[in-house]
């Protein structure tokens, strides 16, 4: 009986042991992603004025925000103040623009319209308290000097969107 | 039904996903650590190329007041094509660390010949 039992425990006791490495994969994914969807284009519906405005020839810029944890990101947008490139201009250019709260993925986020901070005149800051997609169009006015035609030639201004961690 | 809805809004993220140019960057809050150089510590962030009209993106460094600070990158400005990703280090002197708040890629762009208004997108990750 005794070396019955001597012989079990030993084979017990000689069984190998496999172990099985299981790793647990992760990706760290971005949780704020900027998709800019059309690029702004210039129309030229006076002499001295390059407007955005679909009236005017133009089209806004439309950017969609995705924030993918709430309550995370700060997003801001900053509407041309000068040209990046354009002809000699020898009078002043008066700027102006906006940013606006488009199509939401969720309804509350179109409190955002009502929270946004413009500071400076230039930059609309909007806190994306909520997860989902956001879309956002920026338009810009540039007028040029008083009765004056703007000089023939390529006009390119630039439009900064930002997505900043709070 | 549900088989429609949910073909549906495979159809809509798919267009949603290939529609539009993005620019991404992990982590949110990076961690410096201890570089391998006295004084100087170190982080690895991640940059994600969606944007198929920018392939060059600037690194930057800024305090709570967006000053820049100094910092050291194997390049400041590189080359990322579209779709593709890339791992950088920033170095940061330990005495600076303290001002330093936001680490940022922001995009460069070529200059164009057309009557339009150019993009450019900085994303900003808050430095933990």
């Amino acid at each position: 009986m005794l070396k019955k039992l001597a012989v079990i425990s030993s084979l017990i006791l000689t069984t190998p042991a496999f172990a099985v490495n299981s790793p647990i994969n992760g990706q760290v994914q971005a949780k704020c992603s900027i998709w800019t969807e059309t690029q702004g284009v210039y129309g030229n519906p006076l002499p001295n004025k390059l407007d955005t405005l679909p009236d005017s020839g133009g089209s806004f810029s439309s950017f969609r925000v995705d924030i993918a944890q709430a309550n995370f990101y700060k997003t801001s947008f900053t509407h041309p103040i000068s040209f990046s490139s354009s002809p000699t201009l020898s009078d002043t250019v008066v700027w102006s623009g906006s940013t606006v709260v488009g199509q939401v993925s969720v309804t509350e986020m179109s409190a955002y319209e009502t929270a946004k901070v413009i500071s400076p005149s230039n930059v609309t800051t909007f806190d994306m308290t909520l997860a989902g997609s956001t879309w956002f169009t920026v338009s810009s006015t540039a007028l040029y000097g008083y009765n004056k035609s703007l000089p023939a030639g390529s006009y390119v201004a630039q439009i900064v969107a930002e997505c900043i961690a709070k | 039904m549900y088989c429609k809805v949910k073909l549906l809004l495979s159809v809509v993220f798919v267009f949603w996903a290939s529609f539009g140019f993005a620019h991404e960057m992990t982590p949110a809050y990076p961690k410096f650590v201890t570089s391998y150089i006295d004084d100087v510590s170190v982080t690895k962030m991640k940059l994600f190329n969606r944007r198929d009209d920018v392939s060059y993106y600037e690194v930057q460094v800024f305090d709570n007041d967006w000053e820049s600070v100094p910092f050291a990158s194997t390049n400041r400005i590189f080359k990322l094509g579209y779709q593709k990703s890339t791992s950088f280090e920033v170095y940061i002197q330990t005495k600076d660390l303290k001002y330093a708040v936001y680490i940022c890629t922001m995009s460069k762009n070529f200059k164009q010949d057309k009557k339009v208004t150019i993009v450019a997108s900085r994303i900003c990750s808050k430095i933990d």
